[in-house]
């Protein structure tokens, strides 16, 4: 049986013996090269994160989007292969414009995250094409059911609806820690869901591994008037700021050498 | 590509033996899913799955493996999540695309042959895949009654009296066989609990409301619906009783 493709894994449109497709495989472990996304349904809205890392030196910084507004209800982040999720969020946007066009009401974000689904799984069928190195969160509000809702993309084409949902490099530890929040529980509000995101980023980031990163953070709520917009540049740095806070409450505790506490 | 002797694993091409291996391996991924099961009686059908949410952050409700092509037809699509959307997509197009050209609702063995005329393409062709998903459509039919058709990705469609896809395939149609005289004159009551039981036998669990997604139609006015967790605790309920007594 051939575990490791071997020959199965040159094209899409190949099954291995076992059943498995590897090329859409191999294309979820490239979205993990990338910066961390994080997705939270609140109680009172969506909230979208992305952490960027700066690659070099000399680059101009918050030039780079990976949060894109494809329709005033919807917002779309990705993360992953860059081009490969512009190439995504484009088509999101053409959705959203053709939906409009045709129904003359701006598109439920079950719709977009299907209709994004369908063309990302396009990409896994065909053996001239490759899919797509890029998962995609889209939080939008649902102006006929009147709820905000998030969905995730990823590069096999499925999507579904999350209370909370990670990808990129710090997927796993991300999830264990919006577990820990008992989302499906308790939802908590945009506000707390901001720092949050600020606070799991910084607990995943490693000074002395990790490039220095810039966090792009997008919300949907009640205040905004639904519609999607970036957090504002105060409401950021206090967020940041309550985030580098609780980390440094964390490490005094360790140091104090109390036990339990999980780095 | 590649010079690999064993070129005809890689793309739909015979093998020197008269194998589409590409097509075997497509069956063991359509059949690595969930089991599901459906079963015909005297004028009603069921379709009975598990539901399996892989992840607790994920709302259940997104993840369901039971769709409604049109409101009187209705499916279940096991296999990889990603290829049976696509298919239940391209179902439903099709199903309206007839209603719309015939003038009447598309009975469910059109909606069947057409999926499997479709399936079949893509078994005969280099640069698509099948697709790696295993349909079971149930329907009340104006002309011919209930009926249950199993869709596979080499384009097999074959109406059935019960049938199951996925893992516990063989288990679940050796435990239909043994009621195969009886399902006849079942009522949709006994419909559902007989297919809920064989589920239950072959996984060798019982199952709380929650754990299992049961889609019926009633008679030829019925519509296709999904049942709500307490109705599915309900028939539980009573099958418990039953063993009981």
């Amino acid at each position: 049986m051939a575990s490791s493709g071997s020959g199965y894994d040159l094209s899409s449109s190949t099954f291995s013996p076992d059943g498995r497709i590897f090329q859409v495989e191999y294309a979820t472990k490239a979205v993990e090269h990338a910066g961390t996304a994080i997705g939270i349904l609140c109680s009172d809205g969506v909230v979208l994160g992305v952490q960027k890392p700066l690659l070099h030196k000399l680059l101009v910084s918050s030039f780079s989007q990976r949060i894109y507004t494809v329709a005033s209800n919807c917002g779309v982040a990705m993360t992953g292969f860059v081009p490969d999720g512009r190439q995504v969020v484009t088509r999101g946007m053409e959705e959203a414009a053709t939906f409009v066009e045709n129904y003359g009401s701006s598109i439920p974000p079950s719709i977009l995250a299907d209709r994004i689904a369908t063309y990302v799984h396009y990409f896994t069928l065909h053996g001239a094409l490759r899919p797509f190195g890029a998962s995609v969160m889209i939080a939008g509000y649902d102006e006929e059911t009147k709820k905000p809702s998030l969905s995730m993309v990823d590069p096999n084409g499925v999507a579904y609806s999350y209370y909370g949902c990670a990808a990129g490099k710090g997927r796993q530890p991300a999830k264990t820690e919006l577990e820990k929040l008992e989302l499906h529980k308790t939802p908590i509000t945009c506000d707390e869901a901001v720092k949050q995101i600020c606070r799991i980023i910084h607990v995943l980031w490693d000074e002395s591994k990790d490039k220095p990163f810039e966090l792009e953070v997008s919300w949907l709520s009640e205040k905004t008037g639904w519609k999607h917009k970036g957090v504002p540049k105060e409401v950021l740095a206090q967020a940041t700021a309550w985030a580098k806070e609780q980390l440094e409450e964390e490490d005094d505790d360790e140091e104090e050498g109390e036990e339990g506490m999980e780095e | 590509m590649s010079r690999d002797s064993n070129y005809d694993h890689h793309i739909s091409i015979f093998s020197p033996q008269g194998r589409l291996y590409q097509m075997e391996y497509a069956f063991k991924a359509a059949n690595s899913g969930l089991t599901g099961v459906a079963v015909r009686g005297k004028d009603s059908v069921c379709v009975v799955t598990q539901k399996k949410v892989p992840d607790r952050l994920m709302q259940p409700d997104s993840v369901t493996h039971l769709f409604a092509l049109t409101p009187k037809v209705g499916c279940c699509v096991t296999g990889v999540m990603a290829d049976s959307k696509a298919y239940v997509q391209r179902a439903r197009y099709e199903a309206g695309k007839w209603q719309f050209d015939n003038g009447y609702s598309t009975p469910t063995k059109v909606v069947a042959k057409r999926m499997a005329d479709i399936a079949q393409v893509n078994t005969q062709s280099a640069s698509m895949r099948p697709l790696a998903c295993m349909a079971l459509m149930i329907g009340v039919d104006d002309e011919t009654g209930p009926c249950v058709f199993k869709v596979d990705c080499a384009g097999h469609y074959l109406p059935f009296k019960a049938a199951a896809t996925g893992p516990k395939e063989q288990e679940a149609m050796n435990f239909l066989e043994k009621k195969v005289e009886d399902l006849p004159e079942y009522t949709q009551d006994q419909v559902i609990r007989c297919a809920i039981t064989c589920l239950g036998s072959v996984l060798g669990s019982d199952f709380r409301g929650s754990e299992i997604e049961v889609g019926t139609i009633a008679t030829t006015k019925g519509k296709f619906t999904v049942l709500t967790e307490e109705e599915i605790e309900a028939h539980l309920n009573s099958i418990a009783d039953d063993t009981d007594a």
